[in-house]
């Protein structure tokens, strides 16, 4: 393939940016469906109340107060949404919770489109990520003038951030230890006399608060309307499948991927249409479980 | 075997569905109900018998079965555009294209549990539409839909109004009936053994996804039996016919109707039908709304839909009646 140097950078800062988006969505998904066993059919929805909440908080009272009210509003629902609905299903078979959940997308989808209409809501970009980053000022072996969208650059970091501090709670905190041994073993943590329903309460809010920061950052990019909460559904959940489902660090890698293949196959629209579909059937043929799914995780 | 049962009660289900469904003409306007419609119900029950035979007995939930009903409805399109007006060969070869598309998508997706499976068949089904929307849109019209097929003709009878309603309900009464039978025997018996435990089937030594592909397959030759009906009732093919909300759709029919029972989900499709049709006059934008809501009701309240609403009132009226 003939390609610059400066074109190279350039698709791998936009697969970057797109994989942060579905990496972001596809952590929450997979950290509910590793803890407490649930597809959650709604996490499309979940990202939906985010850009929602944020672009209607952001141009009344700007963006400082959408990035602090929007992730533990979102938060708070999910654990409404856990308490309220999903706690009843843990008993029940996994095609009714994927029922329900997708019952509740619809209706979360159905209840913005009747508040906020169906067209694109303009999102403003806060003036100091607006415009334009001179890429050849900051890496030097870039030839002449290349430049990015500061926006898409800040959600990058935000994802790397964001994702830095899910492993860190999972991997250095008490809290994360009983989350991953639930994760192992769900029963025997009860029978070790450790509350983990109240835990795992407190992860479905996590998801659900990871995809209020995707809303925060990622509305501006990924527009703002009802239809974006199940297209983004569709690659997260490859995402996660690809990755392995329940596993945290395929999630990462496979979101890379995916935002990777995309920005690489976009000179080419047939093949582009189709990549992650083709990435998916050939991780199914070739690692059934995923890159790094766990053996006996659901098989 | 001591298979006693008389023909009326092996077959009471079907010919009373047939007696609903050849009058409808007559007492469907009674109820605000345009013709067309009905034939539209005709068709879904279809799709619907079709998708109760992989949802209802297996217990696999796919979110993908726009797909095969969107691949006939195209395939159908372009037969009667370039080959032949005649229903019989496009029918024909839709069905086939669905199923060699099934087969593959069943071999992919079936490998590991329900989960993975209802996540792949909606992605697949995604990746059709996204194709359809691009990569083929020379084929199918892209955004604004395959048009331009001559008026569908049966050997030498229109196919239009009345003619497309009853054969469409033919063909409804004898896949219902094909479907009963399906139940009946050992295969339909495999079928819901994999719904009950399929890891003691297994251990049985009886080749579990066998019987999951099979169903699979013959619920997708249902649904492009639907698929191609539907170009043969209104000549045009949308690319919403590959699309989520499609697949969502017959999963919120089969639910509210009432999972594994056959009859239910072609219930849930004639009322979910009625409802989107006649009665969201009142509802305006909003009837999708109410839709999910009563669908979220049957889903935590009333797992087994109306026809588990049924059976409660059956069973209260029997046992006051013993009790006095």
């Amino acid at each position: 393939m003939d390609m610059t140097l400066n074109a190279f950078t350039l698709y791998i800062l936009t697969g970057l940016q797109l994989g942060s988006i579905f990496v972001l969505i596809a952590l929450g998904l997979t950290l509910i469906f590793g803890t407490l066993g649930v597809v959650n059919f709604a996490h499309g929805a979940l990202y939906l109340i985010a850009i929602y909440l944020a672009v209607s908080i952001n141009n009344a009272l700007g963006f400082g107060l959408a990035l602090i009210l929007v992730p533990p509003i979102l938060f708070v629902f999910g654990v409404l949404m856990e308490r309220g609905l999903i706690q009843r299903f843990y008993d029940r078979p996994h095609t009714d919770q994927i029922l329900v959940t997708f019952g509740l997308a619809i209706v979360i989808q159905e209840l913005l489109k009747w508040v906020f209409g169906a067209n694109n809501i303009p999102f403003a970009i806060p003036s100091w990520g607006n415009g334009i980053l001179m890429l050849h000022d900051y890496l030097p072996f870039l030839d002449g003038f290349v430049v990015y969208p500061k926006w898409r650059l800040i959600l990058v970091v935000v994802s790397i951030v964001t994702v830095t501090a899910v492993f860190a709670l999972l991997h250095l905190t008490r809290f994360g230890l009983v989350i991953r041994a639930g994760m192992r073993d769900a029963e025997m943590m009860q029978f070790l006399g450790v509350n983990i329903n109240r835990r795992f309460m407190i992860v479905f809010g996590l998801g659900s608060m990871i995809a209020g920061i995707a809303g925060v950052f990622g509305g501006p990019v990924t527009q703002v309307s009802p239809e974006v909460g199940m297209h983004l559904l569709v690659p997260s959940f490859l995402v996660v499948v690809i990755g392995g489902m329940g596993s945290l660090g395929g999630a990462v890698i496979a979101g890379i991927l995916i935002g990777m293949a995309q920005s690489f196959t976009a000179p080419y629209i047939n093949l582009n249409t189709v990549i992650i579909y083709l990435i998916t059937v050939v991780i199914l043929l070739v690692r059934p479980r995923g890159l790094l799914g766990a053996k006996g995780v659901f098989e | 075997m001591h298979n006693q049962q008389s023909f009326w009660q092996l077959n009471k289900a079907v010919i009373l569905f047939a007696l609903v469904a050849l009058t409808m003409p007559l007492w469907f306007p009674l109820i605000n109900g345009y013709s067309g419609l009905d034939t539209k119900i005709m068709i879904f029950c279809i799709f619907l018998v079709g998708f109760d035979i992989l949802l209802g007995f297996t217990g696999y939930l796919s979110f993908g079965h726009a797909a095969f009903f969107g691949i006939a409805a195209y395939s159908t399109g372009l037969m009667l555009k370039n080959f032949s007006d005649n229903i019989i060969p496009a029918i024909i070869v839709a069905v086939i294209a669905a199923t060699l598309v099934a087969i593959v998508i069943g071999l992919l997706t079936l490998k590991r549990t329900g989960i993975y499976f209802s996540i792949l068949t909606l992605a697949f089904a995604e990746m059709f539409h996204s194709m359809a929307m691009a990569m083929l849109q020379t084929w199918t019209g892209g955004e604004n839909g395959l048009t331009g097929m001559p008026t569908p003709m049966l050997f030498d009878i229109k196919m239009q109004g009345s003619a497309v309603f009853y054969f469409s309900a033919i063909m409804a009464i004898l896949m219902f009936y094909l479907a009963k039978r399906i139940e009946r025997s050992p295969v339909g018996l495999m079928m819901k053994a994999i719904k009950c435990n399929q890891t003691r089937l297994e251990y049985t030594g009886i080749n579990a996804r066998k019987y999951k592909l099979l169903a699979f397959v013959i619920s997708a030759m249902y649904a492009a039996v639907a698929g191609a009906l539907m170009v043969v009732y209104e000549p045009f093919v949308g690319h919403e016919f590959l699309g989520w909300h499609q697949s969502g759709e017959v999963v919120i029919m089969s639910v509210i109707g009432g999972v594994g029972t056959l009859v239910g989900p072609m219930i849930g499709a004639a009322f979910m039908l009625y409802f989107e049709n006649v009665l969201s006059v009142d509802l305006g934008e909003q009837w999708l709304l109410v839709l999910g809501l009563i669908f979220m009701f049957v889903v935590v309240f009333m797992p087994g839909g109306f026809m588990e609403a049924v059976e409660r009132i059956k069973k209260r009226f029997i046992t006051t009646a013993d009790s006095e």
